[in-house]
């Protein structure tokens, strides 16, 4: 028939071509077929459905014919009825128009038939689909088939994984409670299979309630005992001779959500210990690999039911677990093998003191699988050696990992270097030993070696001053450095480590300071700019040290001035100019680096839990006491830059804020000075940094309110720096241009850094547009806003007068806000205005807030009140133009 | 052929085929039938001569019993054919989804019974008798061609490798 000539031509075709030029015709011909789809015989409309859904399976895009397998959904003939819903499962997916066209014609097969075969083609296909469309309309439905007294074994089954696929989905369409009942009828049922899918489904319900079914626990131990240890099982669901090991998995892993079940002092314990005992010691290999397959598969189960009762499970099961995973690691076949290592990886994180020592009996074992040629076996051992890694075997441990690493291949490098560099750090017996290992790492895998290992290499030195640590490492980077293909990596290390602990060997014959310079110099053009930057500060360092060097370093600083590379361009400049300002300046700048904060969990054990995410962002530099200067740039250069850039002398002091919170900050009324002056730079032996001293705190104040209504001015002023604001907004964006100028023409600072928290004038009503409303809109709007209004009072000291009120109208129109003149008064002033956010509502366009305002003057007084949709609108408006008053 | 019970568009499934193609032809017999991608995601896959069965597994799943899923799977369909062979697939694909349907369904095993399987299955065809009609001898030729060997005689005999079959389960 037609179906299997057009599947034959296909398959004959010659080329990718021909067949996409059979599948185009064929697919022509059947949209055509399918316009005047009444002509089409019962037989035909199947044919063509067949033909979409193959051509559909071959590869290619089938954007028609959905209307006609809705049809045949719809069929009253079981044979159309069978290949709509077997297109449908397959054709249709989650989010299709047709599909709500089909869904009363499932609820009818699902309901109204009498038919087991319609019905189960229905659940069969809802499971497949599993749109939120089918699984909303139908959900009642199913449940009430799955626990119908009517329902065929062969129906129940199905809806029971149908209602699975459903509660994934939707996971609070059943009511947990009553539940629990229908299932533990469903458990006293007969026929395993439905027992086998009300496990899943249970499984399915347990994992987001388990205590809702915690009553099923007996249920559960009393059909395993009987596979068990009975046997009891009909013949049919005998797999190779092995009671359904589909339904005994299940039952295990079902049991898992009970971690406490060994402790909890039930009846049913000594049994489940009785079961696993006995799927412990009666596995065994067998001829055939199905049966040995299906046993394992129970094996792994219950040893892993074994992990998650943890370390209040029975501690002889846990024995005789890890001795079995012994054997099983040492095997050839790959699969058990495979699992072997994994579920042992797992069972290795118990407390099982025998346990730990047992498993270091099998280092040697499992370094073999880590040369195995099936990738999958070695990331499994991988895996376990860093499990069984403790401060005894470590060191071999990580001398085995170190010559794997020479022969692996790619797909394993990056993660074997981050294991053996966490290990290596967290069990090193000698600091030495932890930096040649990481030194190895670099010479021999230096591209998989992120930066936060070699970052770390460097905390550790340089926190480690005593004994000769630095000595030492100062002598092996020299070394390292001396070989011109040294990888890019040690350059950088050793540019560092010269430059902060050189000196410490440079007494020593052919290690002088020139030889040093050289040593690094000669990979200048072949590391990259970060590691170039680093090298330029090793070489400010060293001229600062050896006079000897500066007029060979100077030249390279000038050429470098105009660098293209913006880092390098900025750091030859700075260390250009430091080498002018005398001794002492240069001296206390480029001193030694102090200790780092350590954190008590290395950064790279951190990467390595958040295996897939990218190791470099996690940098253990990026923290908060750098936010000084270059605002927390990580690698350690940048921290040095960040130093000296704090005390830059005559340069514009770092105007910092955080990003401006435009609504939250108003609940605080209070500006500047609030904010704490940065922590003195570290390693400088300075005092805190000079700021703003309190007496400019009124004058800030006013500065500030000015701002709120004017776009350009002056910020701050104080006898040094003058700060003046420039902004410009449109809608909800905004530019702020801030120019910062000396007063003085000469000063001199001494070593204090000057740090000048100021807030920016950028305030709510900066991103307002002004509206003019008539009395019937504004009153209209302000009784509905009512609820969100903020109200304060403000004492000026100043009595009211026509004039008074002229200014805050004026006021007002400064802050973007129109006016409802037929409101006003000659004591009352209005504002009215929409806040033009970039937040986004649900149909993605921009949200406005609008805003009202009232002021009424009592006096010396004014009452000010806001309205808008927005509490927090309402209380930043209100606080502008409280700020504002007070100057006028 | 491939089944997904996630959506996914097409072009997203037909990455995903792509991907596991390129993980599992290059693994030889001696090698282990689970793979565990870079990004976590877990196969078990089994080859029956030239025929690929691959399935994806969701985090926590028992593999050996995927493998066993694999073989109950392909024992129905074995048995429902009648010593099973590629181009019995390939020309009734309908009927291999029918099977495949009745053995998993929303990626979770219905039946540990093969008996049952069958049971379902040609209750279904008894319905269905006009197809089982135009369908049979058809069937009864491509079983000549393949001299009426089941793919696990043929796998034995070395027989010819054409097209693989992805069958792919809940990622």
């Amino acid at each position: 028939r037609g179906l299997q000539n057009f599947i034959s031509d296909l398959r004959n075709a010659k080329s990718k071509t021909d067949e996409s030029n059979r599948v185009a015709k064929e697919l022509a011909n059947i949209r055509a077929k399918f316009t005047n789809s009444q002509s089409l015989s019962s037989y035909q409309k199947k044919k063509y459905v067949w033909k979409l859904v193959y051509i559909f399976m071959l590869g290619y895009d089938v954007n028609f014919g959905h209307a006609e397998v809705v049809s045949l959904v719809g069929s009253a003939k079981y044979s159309e009825k069978q290949v709509g819903y077997v297109a449908m499962s397959l054709l249709l997916k989650a989010g299709d128009s047709m599909m709500n066209l089909v869904i009363n014609s499932i609820r009818n097969d699902l309901v109204g038939s009498y038919d087991d075969a319609a019905t189960s083609l229905a659940l069969v296909s809802i499971a497949n689909v599993s749109g939120i469309e089918l699984m909303n309309a139908l959900h009642v439905e199913v449940q009430r088939v799955l626990v119908s007294p009517n329902a065929t074994p062969a129906v129940r089954k199905k809806a029971a994984l149908c209602l699975l696929r459903l509660i994934r989905q939707l996971p609070d369409s059943i009511a947990s409670k009553e539940f629990a009942e229908h299932i533990a009828t469903l458990l006293q049922d007969r026929h395993l299979g439905v027992l086998t899918s009300t496990m899943s489904l249970l499984i399915g319900m347990a994992s987001k309630h388990e205590m809702e079914y915690q009553t099923m626990i007996p249920y559960a131990i009393h059909i395993l005992s009987s596979l068990v240890l009975k046997r009891a099982c009909g013949a049919d669901y005998l797999y190779y001779r092995t009671p359904s090991p589909w339904l005994q998995i299940k039952l295990l892993r079902f049991l898992q959500y009970y971690p406490d079940l060994m402790s909890s002092g039930q009846t049913y314990v000594p049994t489940l210990k009785q079961i696993l005992a006995r799927i412990l010691n009666d596995t065994d290999v067998s001829d055939s690999i199905n049966k040995s397959n299906a046993d394992h598969a129970i094996l792994f189960e219950a040893i892993s039911t074994i992990v998650v009762f943890g370390d209040n499970g029975d501690v002889e099961l846990q024995n005789a677990a890890m001795r079995l995973l012994g054997k099983f690691i040492s095997v050839r076949e790959p699969n058990i093998r495979y699992l072997g290592l994994m579920t042992m990886s797992r069972l290795a994180t118990l407390h099982n003191a025998s346990n730990k020592e047992q498993i270091k009996t099998y280092q040697s074992t499992v370094v073999v699988s880590l040369k195995d040629a099936d990738i999958s076996v070695r990331r499994r051992a991988l895996d376990l050696l860093f499990v069984m890694c403790d401060s005894t075997n470590a060191e071999s441990i990580v001398d085995e990992l170190i010559t794997y690493l020479v022969a692996a291949d790619a797909g394993i490098r990056e993660q074997m270097v981050l294991k053996i560099a966490v290990l290596a750090e967290k069990y090193a017996l000698s600091k030495k030993w932890y930096v040649d290992t990481i030194l190895k790492l670099i010479s021999i895998s230096g591209d998989q070696v992120s930066d936060s290992i070699w970052h770390r290499v460097i905390v550790i030195v340089t926190n480690n001053p005593e004994g000769d640590l630095q000595q030492y490492v100062a002598q092996t980077m020299f070394d390292v450095c001396s070989s011109k293909t040294a990888h890019p990596k040690a350059v950088a290390v050793g540019s560092y480590v010269l430059g902060e602990f050189g000196f410490l060997i440079a007494e020593e014959a052919g290690k002088s300071g020139d030889v040093q310079f050289k040593v690094l110099h000669q990979h200048w053009a072949v590391v990259d700019s970060a590691t170039q930057g680093i090298m330029l500060t090793a070489f400010a360092k060293m001229s600062n040290l050896y006079a000897e060097l500066q007029p060979v370093i100077g030249p390279i600083f000038m050429k470098l001035k105009t660098s293209v590379d913006i880092e390098l361009q900025q750091r030859s400049n700075e260390y250009r100019i430091l080498a002018t300002l005398g001794p002492d300046v240069m001296e206390d700048i480029l001193r030694e680096m102090p200790a780092f904060d350590t954190e008590k969990v290395s950064t790279l054990e951190i990467a390595l839990e958040q295996e897939h995410t990218e190791t470099h962002d996690k940098n253990i530099f990026s923290k908060k006491k750098f936010e000084n200067g270059d605002g927390g740039s990580a690698a350690p250069p940048a921290r040095m830059v960040g130093n000296h850039a704090a005390n830059r002398p005559p340069g514009p002091p770092p105007t910092e804020e955080p990003e401006p919170d435009l609504l939250g900050g108003f609940d605080e009324p209070e500006i500047a000075a609030v904010v704490p002056p940065p922590a003195p730079a570290p390693g400088s032996s300075h005092k805190a940094a000079v700021g703003i001293s309190e007496d400019q705190i009124p004058a800030m104040r006013t500065s500030f309110a000015k701002l709120c209504g004017s776009p350009q001015g002056v910020l701050f002023q104080d006898p040094h720096v003058q700060v003046g604001v420039k902004s410009e907004y449109r809608g909800s964006q905004g530019r702020v241009q801030l120019f910062v100028g000396n007063v003085r023409v000469s000063f001199s600072t001494g070593l204090a850094s000057h740090s000048y928290p100021l807030r920016l004038p950028v305030v709510a009503t900066k991103f307002a547009e002004p509206l003019v409303v008539n009395k019937e809109a504004f009153m209209g709007r302000w009784t509905q806003l009512a609820g969100k209004e903020a109200q304060e009072i403000v004492a000026t000291g100043i009595p009211g007068s026509p004039a008074r009120m002229q200014s805050v109208v004026a006021l007002l129109a400064s802050l973007n806000l129109g006016r409802c003149p037929e409101v006003d008064n000659a004591a009352s002033a209005s504002g009215c205005g929409t806040y033009k956010t970039g937040a986004k509502d649900g149909q993605g366009k921009n949200i406005s807030v609008g805003m009202l305002v009232r002021i009424e003057a009592n006096g010396d007084k004014f009452r000010v009140t806001a309205r808008t949709m927005h509490q927090t609108v309402s209380t930043g408006v209100k606080n502008v133009i409280v700020a504002a008053l007070k100057t006028i | 052929m491939s089944a997904f019970y996630a959506n996914y568009t097409p072009s997203q499934r037909a990455r995903i085929v792509r991907s596991i193609q390129m993980m599992v032809l290059p693994r030889t017999a001696n090698m282990s039938n689970m793979i565990t991608t870079e990004t976590g995601e877990k196969m078990v896959y089994r080859r029956y001569a030239s025929l690929y069965f691959i399935v994806g597994l969701p985090d926590g799943a028992n593999e050996l019993l995927a493998l066993e899923e694999i073989h109950l799977f392909v024992e129905v369909l074995d048995q429902y054919f009648g010593n099973v062979c590629e181009l019995d697939i390939i020309f009734n694909f309908h009927r291999a989804y029918a099977v495949l349907f009745e053995v998993i369904m929303g990626g979770h095993i219905v039946e540990g019974s093969k008996k049952e399987a069958i049971e379902q299955i040609t209750k279904q065809d008894v319905l269905i008798e006009e197809v089982n009609a135009a369908n049979s001898g058809q069937r009864r030729d491509h079983s000549n061609e393949e001299n009426g060997l089941s793919y696990t005689m043929q796998m034995q005999l070395g027989r010819r490798p054409t097209k693989q079959i992805n069958h792919t389960l809940s990622f």
